[in-house]
């Protein structure tokens, strides 16, 4: 580590180095020769996810000879999200890109991720174009995204791709945790940012995974679920569970009216109706799906307080009571 | 930053309203002066994709009683009330909706009705200017529906021109769609609410945002309310109270199942043990749910102690 420059640099890259990675020597020499192109002041913090002695020393000889790269060891595995908020904490450019530890564009195309940025935009997220892969893979990858846009109503269609552009703000007011890396720029346009796709060549070296486990596609289909969750319901949890379990209970009270119905009119016994059973368990289940939205309508209240829901993009006012027209956005959300 | 706490902060949350800005400004302004009153008016530009932030910036550089308050993005009117009383500097803060439907000639008529023994005073408009089917008719079904469940019987929850103690209204947690039940809200930390009828214009610029489909939501959020106040005052009673029909019928069936035992060669009724158990069970799951909950306020960050001081801080709000 080297002790912190005078003047913070424009751009903090942040990479995660997790259980894959390709030669990261010729990789970062790749990375560095495309932002000395682009003319960038940038630092560079290599975030390792758990001890890797080799790869330290590695880091470390070229870290010694280059100031502005920076390697920032956890002490244990904790997860690509947990490494790249280490990296952001460690971070103090205005502008963070994120990069992968392994292929997945071509590193001269970081040239032209820097230049697509806008005033106008708080967030760019690459898309491998034109995309190598056979049918299968395309058939896996489509289907991924098409079941991300039916759950969120947001379209994205490179959403494994770790190359991204964004503000430090969008870092500062969105906490990643568990497997979310993957969402942020679906977590970032929720809360208002500004999110927009640039295409960049894809590299050749950028290896698929040859085969999935079932684990691993359950695993994908529980995230695309949890930021359902998330970003639908997570201010209302009642009408997300209140809804199934409304269906539940109104399912079992009309089998229980039709028991109660055969009984007064039609002289069928209920005792010997195993459907009652059906019924009551229906009713059950129903009722305790509510119950536990309730609670979570209580956590949400009781926790209202130290979440915002809005963000102050900026106050206008008269010169003659405040200086600034212009306030930063994030010191006014935290008052 | 102004030495002086303005007598009173007038908060508008502003969603496509660029016809109505100028209007509502001007509106505002002679409805002050004329009652002589030391204000502040917010405008929250809730990501308006009209011109509305850029005509209420054009005004606010002219007037430095306005400030405007740009969102992000459309977060929705709950947010922006927030984001309003958050920044509201006044010793009262109103709230009225941007659409020119409320008069703030009706401001300073509130604003004395605010004293040592209420902290709220909220708006009801006597003679509104809705359609009847749609409009009017649901919404006194649901007044009535709202008064009788959070037990605050208001004739008017949607009316957005609303008075509030700042000392006290800062203090209810505001979220999601909550702004329509802010006075059941505030009603848990103690707070004291008034009526006062006020002028309705109709519509004048651009479209209601609003229609009948919100009633199921509108639903949901009345239980959601009704569990918290009822967490709030009497944990779990609440939950003992829900669990009681199911304890009965759990009673019941399993009396059912067992009494054919006592008659010879009578057997137990398989189905009727079944349901009794399992009602049994949810009643259990409900009073432990209670506990759940019980546990869930006591780590919250809501400390309702300190809302029940509400006297103390009204004290200091008159110094």
């Amino acid at each position: 580590m080297t002790e912190p420059q005078a003047t913070p640099p424009r751009y903090s890259i942040v990479m995660p180095v997790g259980s894959r990675f390709d030669d990261l020597g010729e990789l970062l020499a790749g990375y560095r020769e495309a932002l000395d192109t682009a003319g960038a002041s940038y630092e560079f913090i290599v975030v390792l996810d758990g001890p890797n002695r080799a790869l330290l020393d590695v880091l470390s000889r070229t870290a010694a000879a280059d100031r502005r790269i920076r390697v920032v060891e956890l002490a244990k595995p904790f997860g690509e999200s947990a490494a790249l908020a280490a990296g952001f904490d460690a971070a103090r450019g205005a502008m963070l890109v994120t990069l992968p530890a392994y292929y997945q564009v071509d590193p001269q195309e970081i040239v032209k991720l820097l230049a697509a940025a806008g005033e106008a935009d708080d967030m760019l997220i690459a898309v491998r174009w034109p995309r190598a892969g056979g049918v299968f893979e395309k058939l896996r990858r489509g289907s991924f995204h098409a079941l991300f846009r039916v759950t969120s109503g947001m379209a994205y269609r490179d959403l494994a791709c770790g190359v991204r552009l964004f503000r430090r703000t969008v870092a500062e007011e969105i906490t990643l945790y568990g497997d979310q890396h993957r969402f942020l720029p679906a977590l970032a346009s929720r809360r208002g940012f500004r999110v927009r796709e640039v295409e960049l060549r894809q590299s050749p070296k950028d290896q698929f995974r040859s085969h999935y486990r079932l684990r691993d596609y359950l695993h994908r289909f529980l995230d695309v679920l949890t930021v359902f969750f998330l970003v639908r319901f997570t201010k209302k949890p009642l009408r997300f569970f209140g809804t199934i379990g409304f269906f539940a209970a109104g399912l079992g009270g009309i089998v229980m009216a039709v028991l109660v119905v055969q009984r007064l009119f039609f002289g069928v016994l209920l005792g010997d109706r195993p459907a009652l059973l059906l019924g009551s368990l229906l009713i059950v289940l129903g009722v305790q799906t509510f119950v536990l939205g309730l609670i979570g309508e209580l956590i949400i209240f009781t926790h209202a307080s130290g979440m915002k829901e809005y963000t102050i993009r900026r106050v206008i006012q008269a010169p003659a009571t405040l200086p600034a027209t212009e306030a930063d956005t994030a010191g006014l959300a935290d008052r | 930053m102004r030495m002086k706490q303005p007598e009173i902060s007038v908060v508008v949350p502003l969603y496509n309203e660029e016809d109505s800005v100028a209007i509502l400004h001007r509106r505002i302004s002679d409805a002050m002066q004329l009652a002589d009153l030391d204000y502040e008016i917010l405008f929250i530009d809730d990501g308006s994709r009209d011109r509305t932030l850029e005509r209420a910036a054009a005004i606010a550089v002219q007037d430095p009683r306005l400030r405007v308050v740009a969102f992000r993005a459309n977060y929705g009117q709950t947010p922006a009330m927030a984001a309003g009383i958050d920044l509201a500097e006044g010793r009262v803060i109103a709230t009225m909706d941007g659409d020119l439907q409320n008069d703030p000639a009706d401001i300073p008529t509130m604003l004395a009705v605010i004293d040592e023994d209420t902290d709220m005073v909220v708006g009801w408009r006597k003679n509104r200017q809705d359609k009847l089917i749609t409009r009017r008719i649901p919404s006194w079904i649901a007044n009535r529906l709202i008064g009788r469940v959070t037990g605050v019987p208001i004739r008017d929850n949607g009316c957005s021109l609303k008075l509030y103690r700042a000392s006290v209204i800062k203090r209810v947690p505001l979220y999601a769609e909550m702004h329509r039940f802010i006075p059941a809200m505030a009603s848990i930390v103690g707070a004291r609410v008034k009526e006062v009828a006020v002028t309705h214009h109709a519509r004048q610029f651009g479209a209601s945002k609003y229609g009948l489909s919100r009633t199921y939501k509108v639903l949901l959020d009345l239980l959601s309310i009704k569990t918290i106040i009822e967490f709030a005052q009497r944990p779990l009673l609440w939950s003992g109270l829900l669990a009681l029909p199911f304890i009965v019928a759990s009673l019941v069936t399993l009396v059912a199942a067992f009494m054919p035992l006592f008659s010879p060669g009578g057997q137990l009724m398989l189905p009727f043990a079944g349901t009794g158990l399992l009602f049994g069970a949810l009643a259990l799951f409900l009073l432990l749910s209670g506990a759940v909950g019980e546990l869930v306020y006591a780590t919250g960050n809501v400390d309702l102690t300190r809302y029940s001081r509400i006297s103390a801080v009204r004290r200091d709000a008159h110094d």
